[in-house]
């Protein structure tokens, strides 16, 4: 068996294309047929994790297992009970796998743990939602053969979009009638095309032609007022674009196989960087992580602070989820310097957005808003994302430190 | 519902379909014109070195291949690329190598041009570098790795110890995991056995016919030619290719080019190259080793296709800087063994047409850097080149290949010890 990472060579598309075909056949007359979709995942979890990626699948099924029995575990409990305490073990049991892998590296430079897997994150948030989703009661039993079919949904795995489980089991149980699937298939390729231009095209130009240029360029212009140079500055432009063409083609594919599937996976971009402030561009870039960090990390937080009186300012409330919100995603990217400063300077953006935007509404009269106020504030809020993708992209540590 | 199908993935297929009837159809997509074989010629391109498309009609044109590395760009105005423009030479030189091509690269583009070059000629610049003891570094190869030069390979190779040969060291050094049935039919070849039926024809009729036309389409964009090299070259020539005037000129270019340094190293390499660690480099190279290498059997690979192919070779053997030499510790005496080593393995096969400059590293502006021929170097070149690129067809030539230079044995034996080799 060749081993095929999703989406990355034209091998890939034609596989894909000729192992839906009779899934397309079944869904618009009317058939889902639960098996074969089985048997099409299987395959394409073998081709990802196979040959010399067989560790990673290994470790894959040990995840899904232990994470499955923790949920299953978890569900039986809350049928009866509803301890906080128990709740809070569970979420630290679901997110200890990702916590070891994130860890490792760091405490060991150089080498990886080997419970990680292509996708590790992406699975973690999945069960994290469920168990958060059962304690509120929205999720009531657990069930073995779709909690499977919704952690190893293959047009995902790799990384995201991160759908929810009501949702999935919702779209998997059922069929879409016609009308409403050629539509879905419509789309479908319309996001493939899509994507085709954004990764193999423009990712590539960026990605793989400029970027070397402009860092090599940085890199040999080192000396000034921390290393600033135009080749810098270059670098922070093409890596943004490179960042968001390569991941928005990539996010197209997985929603675009998902809706031939029949399974409306959320999107995960929406023009972010038309995006007027930087509140604006979390609801539009990777939309799914945001959605997930807002409703499972920011309300829940807003909502114990509230409840526990531990404070009734409004203002400071937000604040302080915001800082817990983008520290905990820059930790999640990983441990080092750069990405947590890349959380802390969204923390503190947003922040200072939040004061600005309510200085503005007090002083509506005389603060000018038309469409040209609005331009300069989409190219200001492009430039400051694009100097924190710096800061994400690591590349400030090869340079002031290496 | 068929209408809607249709509607949407009609533009799909039509496409798909004519993209597979364009890459498998036998026509010959876009024939290079004179001007991109001239721009070809000097471009140094990776693609133009690992298509066929270009080559094939350059050597049935009036080009002859120059075969080398790094030095090749080093275009002053004594450069052949110059001095074939400015005194109209016959035929002029492609250049053919990149920092970072050896033989085995050499050996495969060579082969891929088939009977193009089929008594004809075709001049090779060796490079002492080369012969390093683990040979061509495998991300090198990989970079100027060519699957549509190894379909032709593993079409039209027959079996021999070299054919074998060559397969393993293709096997050994691409990472390629993508194209299995590539790397089985190379597997094939390396044991001696005959392609499968579905090999042969996946090969032949799917994988070839894709890459030429991607060929054909795409490797004549996107390259660069040297005309500004060239312009400012041919400015400082003299009108008339006299001796003298020619080597004053070299040495007039070379002096202030090279004021800046004990070396007698271009000035501008030698700020960004060499000083920053120019202590470090001190006494650096004195355990270089250009003797022992599998780099010995991959340049026979070139021999092979040049015998059997009846190609007549000047070979060009430079020098390394002698000053820089002396400061790093690089051996002369190792130098002059690995030239007793290669200058046997060739004339002992009849390839006796050779400009040996091994011991002109001292001469004065000979040298543009540490390893790389400039001035006065390439006029030396120059004035045995002139006379052999006069016609483009070989006379008779006689060699008398041997498998033995494919051993193991032969690769290590030290430049001293060639005399018990058998």
């Amino acid at each position: 068996m060749p081993n095929l990472q999703p989406y990355a060579n034209p091998n890939y598309f034609l596989i894909l294309g000729v192992a839906l075909m009779p899934l397309v056949i079944g869904l618009l007359n009317g058939k889902r047929w639960h098996i074969y979709e089985t048997l099409v995942s299987l395959l394409f979890l073998i081709l990802i994790f196979d040959g010399d990626k067989v560790h990673q699948g290994i470790a894959l099924i040990g995840y899904v297992l232990f994470e499955g029995a923790l949920i299953w575990g978890y569900t039986v409990y809350r049928q009866k009970h509803n301890h906080t305490w128990l709740f809070d073990l569970a979420v630290i049991l679901a997110i200890m796998p990702l916590v070891i892998v994130k860890f490792v590296p760091f405490l060991n430079p150089g080498s990886n743990s080997i419970l990680g897997f292509l996708g590790i994150s992406y699975l973690t948030f999945k069960s994290v939602g469920m168990i958060m989703e059962t304690r509120d009661g929205s999720i009531k039993k657990f069930e073995p053969w779709l909690f499977l079919q919704f952690m190893l949904f293959f047009p995902t795995i790799s990384s995201g979009p991160i759908d929810r489980y009501r949702r999935f089991k919702k779209d998997y149980l059922k069929v879409p009638d016609r009308d409403h699937y050629l539509d879905l298939l419509g789309k479908a390729v319309h996001n493939f095309m899509l994507g085709f231009v954004y990764k193999f095209m423009l990712g590539y130009l960026f990605g793989t032609v400029l970027l070397p240029k402009v860092a090599h360029l940085a890199m040999a212009s080192r000396g000034g007022f921390l290393d600033i140079s135009w080749g810098l500055v270059g670098y922070m432009y093409v890596y943004s674009m490179y960042l968001f063409f390569d991941f928005a083609g990539y996010s197209l594919f997985a929603v675009a196989t998902s809706y031939v599937m029949g399974v409306e996976t959320p999107i995960n971009f929406n023009k972010p960087f038309a995006s007027p402030n930087i509140k604006e561009f979390w609801n539009r870039w990777h939309m799914t992580l945001s959605f997930w960090f807002r409703d499972y990390i920011y309300m829940r937080l807003v909502f114990f602070l509230m409840k526990h009186k531990i404070t009734k300012n409004k203002v400071l409330i937000a604040n302080l989820g915001y800082l817990t919100l983008f520290l905990l995603m820059g930790f999640w990217h990983g441990l080092t310097w750069y990405y947590i400063v890349y959380g802390l300077f969204h923390a503190i953006w947003i922040i200072l957005t939040d004061v600005w935007l309510r200085f503005k509404k007090k002083h509506k009269a005389h603060i000018i808003s038309n469409r040209w106020t609005n331009y300069l504030a989409i190219f200001a809020t492009f430039n400051t994302v694009c100097l924190s993708f710096l800061i994400f992209s690591g590349f400030l540590d090869r340079l002031w430190f290496h | 519902m068929f209408k809607r199908l249709w509607q949407i993935f009609g533009p799909v297929l039509v496409a798909g379909l004519c993209l597979i009837a364009l890459l498998l159809s036998p026509l010959q997509l876009g024939r290079p014109s004179e001007k991109t074989l001239s721009t070809a010629a000097t471009s140094l391109s990776a693609n133009v070195l690992k298509g066929e498309a270009i080559k094939d009609v350059a050597f049935n044109a009036n080009y002859i291949p120059m075969i080398g590395s790094s030095e090749l760009s080093r275009m002053d105005a004594l450069h052949p690329s110059v001095m074939a423009n400015k005194y109209n030479w016959q035929n002029k030189p492609f250049l053919l190598g990149a920092p970072g091509t050896q033989s085995l690269t050499h050996f495969l583009s060579l082969q891929a041009t088939g009977n193009h070059l089929n008594g004809k000629k075709a001049v090779v610049v060796i490079s002492p570098q080369w012969f390093v003891p683990q040979g061509v570094k495998p991300e090198m190869f990989d970079f100027f790795y060519s699957p549509l030069q190894t379909t032709y390979f593993l079409i039209h190779a027959k079996d021999s110890e070299s054919t074998r040969y060559a397969a393993k060291r293709i096997l050994e050094l691409t990472s390629d995991t993508t194209n299995g049935i590539m790397r089985d039919a190379l597997k094939n070849k390396a044991l001696g056995i005959p392609l499968t039926k579905t090999q042969k024809v996946y090969i032949n009729n799917v994988k070839r016919p894709t890459l030429q036309h991607q060929d054909q389409l795409f490797s004549q964009l996107f390259i660069r030619g040297r005309e500004q090299e060239l312009r400012k070259g041919l400015k400082v020539l003299p009108r008339r290719p006299d001796n003298m005037r020619l080597d004053q000129v070299a040495t007039e270019l070379g002096q202030k080019a090279t004021s800046d340094n004990p070396f007698g190293i271009q000035n501008s390499f030698y700020e960004k190259r060499v000083k920053p660690n120019v202590d470090k480099l001190k006494g650096e190279q004195s355990h270089f080793n250009y003797e022992s290498s599998p780099e010995f059997a991959d340049f026979q690979l070139m021999l092979d296709y040049f015998a059997e192919h009846k190609v007549a070779v000047q070979f060009i053997i430079p020098p390394v800087n002698a000053r820089w030499a002396a400061y790093t510790g690089l051996s002369q005496a190792m130098l002059n063994r690995f030239d007793k080593k290669i200058q046997y393995q060739l004339k002992t096969q009849g390839f006796n047409n050779i400009v040996d400059m091994t011991n002109d590293g001292g001469e004065q502006f000979f040298m543009q850097d540490t390893i790389h021929l400039g001035w006065r170097g390439w006029l030396k070149v120059d004035q045995r080149l002139q006379p052999f690129m006069k016609t483009k067809k070989a006379k008779a030539v006689h060699y008398h290949t041997t498998n033995d230079f494919l051993s193991r044995d032969w690769q290590n034996v030290s430049g001293d010890n060639i005399d018990e080799f058998d």
